[in-house]
């Protein structure tokens, strides 16, 4: 798969909901006949795709954790890419 | 054992349908049962059918406000699901209000549904009340078979239902129920589901319980129709990924290795009946009768999940008798599933019989040497593709 450019707005697909379960605190994805528990960098990721590009939502990650936006946007490409080939994410 | 906290309640509001298909997973004994030698096809037309079905019978139904009580229940025993299901859950007048009780109740919200009686008002309420998803059922892409197979007309029906469910805005899931009459078409089944313009397709196959267990000669596919449809099914996958989402579900009875049936028993999911009676699966009522249920009027939803007998009777591994019981598989499929091993062998607590190591696979085995008269079905062992485990 092509590398997910800098200018792309990921975001949630149609029917699928974010949000926390209560009964372990931890963030959930929710959509037809699945859920899947995310990780602490998976929530970190898709807590910002609300309208922000791939590249803000880098600057943003790597401003909050101290981190070199170079070294945080291969994980963050990772993640976005697993999510969109479960057809959980789209890219616009 | 100590129980888990379950993931997702599967709402069988109602037993009452307008349809008649032959393989439904309902209990073969639920009174509104189409008597055989009367043909369904000719007698009812749908809107027949379910004025029939609200004349005869809310009997013992759960009330709206029961209904209530078991969603906030359930979210407080940790469930993230709801399907709304029956039976046809649209006969319920209260279907929107429960949708919005859900909601409220932080749940994913799935409408598991055959089209029939989904009217623009209807689809409204249900759209204002935050309805997440829909499955819409369909039986063929023809209409005169798809027609016959429900027993009512009601392909066209559908057709408009999708079109409504699209144009609200609410993400569509199609799920045609695979088996021998139908299996040939399922190439026009994807091209229909394309046309739908639907997220996600389910093409299951058959499995066998409640009406398709007595009907399963008739509806068992052969092996040869099988692995065909398994090419077509997976050509189609990769066509359409990052388009629409498809699965497809073997019959389970050409597989080597028993289905990880519901994740274990009484570990992620229950199922409440229309009259309050709490399953571990669906199918469990009909196909284990001494199973001792509970029911949500008599008992609190917490302790019926954590601590009566049927939640517990095949929880965890210590019910397993061998080979299960030694099996390195025996955490991955749970010896498969407690229905068909006593549909089967009479006895819910032995190694399901799919399993070529259990000592019953004969049974199997033979109902598919009569279903492949040729024989030679063993040399296509082919696997199944999980669902839910992703």
């Amino acid at each position: 798969m092509a590398e997910i450019s800098e200018g792309v707005e990921p975001r949630l697909a149609k029917g699928v909901r974010l949000q926390t379960d209560s009964a372990t605190g931890k963030s959930v994805l929710l959509f037809p006949e699945g859920i899947i528990e995310l990780n602490e960098t998976a929530h970190e990721i898709l807590s910002r795709c609300d309208g922000r590009t791939l590249g803000e939502i880098v600057r943003a990650l790597a401003e909050e954790y101290d981190m070199d936006p170079a070294a945080i946007a291969s994980d963050v490409r990772e993640t976005l890419a697993d999510l969109r080939q479960r057809n959980l994410l789209q890219l616009i | 054992m100590t129980a888990p906290r379950p993931y997702a309640l599967l709402a069988e509001l109602t037993y009452r349908c307008p349809l008649h298909c032959p393989y439904c997973s309902n209990p073969a004994a639920v009174e509104s049962a189409v008597p055989s030698g009367q043909s369904a096809a000719q007698s009812a037309t749908a809107p027949d059918a379910l004025r029939t079905a609200h004349a005869t019978a809310n009997n013992g139904e759960l009330t709206t406000d029961e209904w209530k009580r078991i969603i906030r229940d359930a979210a407080a025993l940790g469930v993230l699901q709801i399907g709304f299901s029956g039976g046809e859950p649209l006969v319920r007048r209260d279907l929107a209000e429960l949708v919005r009780a859900a909601r409220d109740a932080n749940l994913y919200t799935n409408l598991i549904t055959s089209g029939i009686g989904l009217d623009e008002h209807g689809l409204r309420a249900l759209s204002d009340a935050d309805l997440d998803s829909v499955q819409l059922s369909f039986q063929s892409d023809n209409a005169d078979l798809a027609d016959e197979i429900a027993g009512a007309r009601a392909h066209q029906r559908k057709l408009d239902a999708a079109a409504k469910i699209r144009s609200a805005g609410i993400p569509l899931s199609l799920n045609f129920v695979i088996h021998r009459r139908n299996i040939d078409r399922l190439s026009q089944m994807i091209e229909l589901s394309e046309t739908l313009g639907a997220e996600r397709v389910e093409l299951a196959n058959v499995q066998f319980y409640g009406w398709a267990f007595l009907n399963r000669a008739a509806v068992l596919p052969t092996c040869e129709q099988v692995v065909r449809a398994r090419e077509i099914a997976t050509a189609a996958k990769a066509r359409l990924a990052g388009r629409i989402d498809i699965f497809y579900v073997l019959p389970d009875y050409y597989e080597t290795r028993p289905k990880p049936c519901l994740n274990g028993w009484g570990q992620r999911y229950l199922t409440i009946n229309p009259t309050g009676d709490v399953l571990p699966c669906p199918t469990a009522s009909s196909a284990i009768p001494d199973l001792r249920l509970e029911n949500v009027r008599a008992r609190a939803l917490d302790w019926i999940w954590r601590e009566s007998e049927s939640f517990n009777r095949f929880r965890g591994t210590d019910w397993m008798p061998e080979p299960c019981r030694s099996c390195p598989q025996r955490e991955i499929d749970f010896g498969g599933c407690r229905c068909q091993a006593a549909l089967l062998t009479g006895n819910a607590a032995t190694t399901d019989p799919v399993c070529t190591l259990s000592p019953n696979r004969s049974v199997v085995d033979e109902v598919l040497r009569n279903t492949n008269p040729s024989g030679d079905y063993r040399r296509h062992w082919i696997y199944r593709i999980n669902q839910w485990v992703r």
